[in-house]
């Protein structure tokens, strides 16, 4: 299914190929550079490339291209999800998914990518049985290991090669025992009209559907247990609101900026990492504003103006203020730009909804149970 | 570190390697050997070092194992002498009392692809998939298909695929996969794995219990059973609806096509999924993932197709934020263009309207295209705001806004007034060769409406000698020519001067050959003039082929989940025809060469269809001229009669189509040109009873079917049979001609 993996780096450097089948040349990848090129941006890269002989299917993550390469067809969506979670297990294995800790951590890189594919199919995905498997870098472990001399690799079979439920394996044994819940929610501006709701293969649907109850044999390790849309009109309200004027004068080289941002309804609790981005038109050559608290920058190149405002304290909204230059002689923009906006609010889930109960079964001990609510800017555009 | 050649690193890893020092500790050993792991990766030849690195393999430490084993993979096919050598440890660990490194050595033996090594691991391999550990059987399972590749596909094992079928029932779901995995590769000669129905209700009971990715597999190896009753489809559609929930967007597709092709009797069973999915599809519209977007918006595409409304009260999720990437951006803007409707309209087309002064040229030109095909259903909003565009004077709006205009006045004659008076004054912006024919075009058709029309042009025909594109001199010539009809006294000075410009000074043959035909029809009179340019400036009736009327879920549904929503059908024939070739599986056909010279019906063909009028009861009148007009109505109020596929290679050549259905008196009523995609026709055809038989052919790629509905205004089966045969002729003499 999957040929090979190559690993590119923004400037365009193949540092790492590993192939599942027989050896596809480096130069494949001229196509993918090709795209690249004709794309301008590298966000832009598209992610499906057909070659005469090939198929390359990459995604980008943490400005890594992971560029698959397939010869038969295949379902686009099951390639681009494994790529992700390529993506996702080193950046669990080695704390971030960046080209130095790919690089450092080659050896394991190599050992991960043989376990997670033979002969080009997915085999051992799930973080618990990788880290059967191979053991992560810490640095203690490694500290430990040229001591004793001892491998990153478990000399056992995993047992969780044997379970038969493969999200779990058995006979997981700890000192402590913890479960613990994070509700996350994004809201996105744009709100969709209908709830839905959709879970990991964990969860007994039947009894979803009979009882409304989530019940499931947790996986060991971190997990998405469901992910649920929520419409518009169950929800409080947007947390925060903007104040906005901005303004350009016709033939006049310059123009008015004015952002103030306040806390709308949001329960007594704080509104915190709020970042502001804003694509200004391209007759802006420069900005020259005043923030009541945090920082801006302006990048006269790609025009975008980012401010980092912080959390919001009701007695003194944050505002940002001032002049915007233009290219003289150039028509007024034709539209106001759009304002993205990003922020947290911790302890709080914006559409109200609560974990009622935790009940585990089957065990004797007693686990330590948690639920923490956090609620984030999704998709959060503001139109001016 | 100072820079080193390739060749000093192998010498010096070498001479690291042979120390007796360095090889009894054993960590310096491992970094050595990770050493040359790490230049192997980054592509530095390594294969100097491979005998050394095969004594390196008698170990017991595993992670050495491991890394040696790896290396071994790669440099086997350069050294396979050398390394025979390392078979021996390989065998020997294959029998470890550790399973992990029986699995390990195993998948390395299979994985060395060097010849002679199938007799040592046939042994192996068999015991793998006896092994107690069912780390070792998936090994050992696909090892059977590695194994099967390395023998150049001559003969399949019998007995070992008996084998495989047997551990289908392995207790173990990764070993369950693997086996089809392995049996697909190893009879795909034969069509690949044989789905039965014990196998398949065994799959069925066993998905719950895989992982995402064997359940997307196992969902893609069903589509080939079917069941053999209501009953039975019934049930395996029960069983199979929790995963249209499925957190993982590849299952939920897998599990939504294979309904879709279970259900292909029941459209209102394939409606109901395509509701449930539509949820899990929008989530993925909108996930963190920008790859995942994509395909998932291709495939909305694709259900928008059959069910234009689908996604109507959701469009504000297809809106584009600026920070997306470009290719999500175009796929939704062509979704948007697609739901819209009398509600939503005046949201899109804001939205759209927006996009159009986007920092990106291709993105607001393709904002504005999209506005253009909204046009076609809401034409006077889209044409304020396509006016509105034009006053911003810029280069790359305008060119792309005249070109709408010109395609929309072709399929939309009621905005061509309000088109007319936005035209004046385009002139100065646009610089490129497709605005400047559109505009011309324009001028030339509809300048009595135009008041400096005749102006504009001189213009052009000024800075004539300038002009780089040859495609504007022609257009130039033509619309002058006509403008000349309407406005004689205003354009026959320019035109003179045109025309002698062409065929004294102009150095291209075709543009001077239109102006030497166009100065001798001038010399044929005035009427005759008219006679060939007066051609209709209008014609509605195309937009009857560029309807996105709304197609059976069933014409699709066999691409979903696959390629073909990314790259577009027709695209997608041309990739795989390429890539034909290198699958193992039945080779396609060249497609055959297209012979465009000599007659177009060879003389024996001819007398086969002339014959065929007699052959049955079924006479067809000659001159059954109907209108586009009353055809469309006809055509909506009628239901299908017939359809049918016949199979078709190549592009279609549509004048001997339509030369070849002329000849047994079958009309074309309108035709898609050469080389469109989908390609579509609309034939009618009378016979002496006065039964009508309205035909649409539908051809949505190179090398697929021709998909034929037939409709009748009186039933009459008898008739509808003989006429069908009569297509059947026509397309199989077509064919012959071809071949």
């Amino acid at each position: 299914m999957i040929h090979s993996l190559f690993l590119i780096n923004c400037s365009g450097d193949i540092f790492l190929e590993k192939h599942w089948k027989s050896v596809v040349s480096q130069s494949v990848c001229d196509y993918f550079f090709e795209a690249q090129e004709k794309a301008a941006d590298v966000e832009n890269v598209p992610p499906v490339i057909s070659t005469p002989h090939h198929y390359l299917i990459s995604i980008y993550r943490d400005k890594l291209f992971f560029v698959s390469v397939i010869q038969t067809e295949v379902p686009p969506l099951f390639v681009i999800e494994f790529l992700h979670r390529v993506a996702d297990t080193f950046q669990d294995y080695f704390g971030e998914c960046s080209e130095a800790a790919i690089k450092d951590n080659v050896v394991i890189v190599y050992e991960l990518l043989e376990e997670m594919l033979d002969n080009g199919f997915p085999l051992a995905t799930e973080s618990n049985i990788l880290k059967e498997l191979i053991k992560p870098p810490t640095i203690l472990r490694s500290v430990v290991n040229s001591i004793t001399g001892s491998s990153n690799v478990g000399d056992t079979l995993p047992t969780g090669q044997l379970s038969n439920i493969p999200w779990r394996r058995a006979g997981v044994k700890y000192t402590n025992n913890e479960a613990y819940f994070d509700v996350v929610e994004e809201i996105d501006a744009i709100i969709d009209k209908s709830d839905d709701v959709s879970f990991h293969p964990c969860i007994r649907f039947k009894r979803w559907e009979s009882e409304r109850v989530l019940s499931f044999i947790p996986p060991d390790g971190n997990f998405r247990l469901i992910s649920y849309r929520v419409s518009s009109q169950n929800l409080v309200a947007i947390p925060v609101y903007v104040k906005h004027c901005i303004s350009f004068k016709e033939n006049s080289s310059c123009g008015r900026f004015d952002i103030t941002i306040g806390p709308k309804q949001n329960m007594g609790k704080t509104i915190e990492g709020i970042t502001v981005t804003v694509h200004m038109p391209k007759v802006v050559l420069n900005m020259n504003l005043t923030p009541t608290q945090g920082s801006y920058t302006f990048d006269p190149v790609t025009k975008v103006l980012t401010w980092d405002v912080g959390k919001i304290t009701p007695q003194k909204l944050p505002s940002l203020k001032g002049l915007v230059n233009l290219q003289s002689g150039a028509p007024k923009p034709e539209e106001n730009p759009s304002l993205n906006i990003q922020f947290k609010i911790q302890q709080l889930a914006i559409s109200g909804l609560k974990v009622n109960r935790l009940d585990m079964y089957g065990e004797k001990y007693k686990p330590f149970k948690g639920v923490k609510y956090v609620t984030k800017a999704g998709k959060f555009q503001v139109r001016t | 570190m100072p820079y080193l050649g390739s060749e000093d690193v192998v010498k010096e890893l070498k001479k690291a390697l042979c120390n007796p020092h360095i090889q009894a500790d054993r960590l310096r050993y491992r970094n050595v050997i990770q050493r040359v792991i790490r230049h192997m990766t980054q592509g530095l030849d390594m294969s100097g070092v491979f005998m050394e690195m095969v004594k390196a393999s008698a170990t017991v430490d595993i992670v050495q194992k491991k890394l040696v084993y790896l290396y071994m993979c790669t440099y086997a096919p350069l050294k396979p002498d050398l390394a025979l050598l390392a078979i021996n440890t390989l065998c020997k660990d294959c029998s470890d009392p550790n399973p992990m490194v029986r699995g390990l050595a195993l998948r390395s033996m299979c994985s060395l692809r060097m010849p002679g090594v199938q007799e040592y691991i046939q042994q192996p391999i068999l015991n793998g998939l006896r092994d107690k550990a069912s780390y070792v059987r998936r090994v050992a399972v696909l090892g059977c298909a590695k194994m099967h590749n390395l023998h150049g596909d001559s003969e399949v094992d019998g007995a070992l695929v008996n084998e495989l079928y047997s551990l289908l029932r392995d207790q173990d779901p990764i070993v369950v996969v693997n086996c089809l995995r392995s049996l697909e590769e190893i009879l795909r000669q034969e069509g690949g794995v044989v789905i039965n129905k014990p196998i398949a209700h065994h799959l069925l009971n066993r998905m719950p219990k895989l992982d995402q990715w064997g359940q997307a597999e196992v969902l893609n190896f069903l589509l080939r059973y079917e069941p053999r009753s209501e009953e039975e489809l019934f049930d395996i559609l029960n069983l199979l609806d929790s995963f249209l929930k499925s957190s993982s967007p590849g299952v939920v597709m897998g599990a939504t096509k294979l309904f879709l092709i279970l259900a292909k009797k029941f459209p209102h069973v394939q409606t109901d999924v395509l509701v449930q999915v539509k949820g899990p599809l929008l989530a993925a519209c909108s996930s963190e993932s920008r790859e995942l977007c994509f395909a998932a918006l291709c495939h909305v595409r694709q259900i928008l197709h059959s069910l234009p409304g689908h996604f109507s009260s959701h469009y504000k999720k297809f809106f584009c934020s600026y920070s997306e990437p470009h290719y999500i951006k175009l796929q939704k803007v062509e979704v948007l263009c697609e739901l819209v409707n009398d509600e939503n309209v005046q949201q899109v087309l804001e939205e759209l309207r927006g996009y159009c002064t986007d920092v990106s040229a291709d993105f607001a030109q393709a904002a504005i295209f999209a506005i253009g095909g909204i046009a076609r259903t809401y034409t006077d909003q889209c044409v304020q705001i396509l006016t509105e565009l034009l006053g911003l004077r810029q280069e790359h709006i305008t060119t792309v806004v005249v070109q709408t205009f010109r395609d929309l006045v072709w399929l939309c004659p009621q905005c061509t007034e309000a088109v007319c008076q936005a035209l004046p004054g385009c002139e100065e912006n646009i610089q490129d060769s497709e605005g400047k024919q559109a505009l011309i075009w324009l001028l030339g058709v509809h300048g009595e409406r135009i008041p400096n029309a005749p102006y504009v042009l001189e213009d052009f025909v000024e800075n004539v000698k300038s002009e780089t594109f040859p495609a504007v001199t022609m257009e130039l010539l033509t619309a002058l020519l006509r403008l000349f009809l309407s406005r004689p006294a205003e354009c026959q000075d320019t035109l003179g001067r045109l025309l002698h410009y062409c065929i004294e000074e102009e150095k291209n043959m075709a543009v001077r050959d239109r102006g030497l035909f166009y100065y001798r029809l001038l010399l044929a009179g005035i009427d005759e003039v008219k006679r060939i340019l007066c051609s209709p400036k209008s014609d509605p009736s195309l937009g009857l082929l560029e309807d996105q009327a709304e197609r059976p879920v069933n014409s699709w549904a066999s691409d979903f989940n696959t390629l073909v929503p990314v790259y577009g059908k027709a695209r997608w024939a041309t990739i795989s025809k390429y890539q034909g070739a290198e699958h193992r599986g039945p080779e396609l056909p060249d497609t055959a060469s297209f012979a465009t010279s000599g007659p177009l019906i060879p003389e024996e063909n001819k007398e086969r269809v002339q014959e065929l009028p007699d052959s049955g009861a079924l006479v067809l009148v000659p001159n059954c001229q109907l209108t586009a007009e009353y055809f469309e109505k006809t055509w909506f109020s009628l239901k299908v009669a017939h359809q049918q596929v016949f199979p078709w290679r190549g592009a279609v050549h549509p004048d001997t189509l339509q030369m070849a259905l002329q000849v047994v008196n079958i009309q074309t009523i309108a035709m898609s040109r050469a080389g469109a995609h989908p390609w579509k026709a609309y034939l009618s055809a009378q016979d002496d009873t006065g039964c009508l038989f309205l035909t649409e052919l539908l051809l949505e790629s190179e090398n697929s079917e021709m998909q034929i509905s037939v409709k009748q205004n009186e039933p009459r089966t008898e008739t509808l049979n003989s006429f069908i045969s009569v297509l059947e002729t026509v397309f199989g003499t077509i064919g012959d001609i071809k071949s």
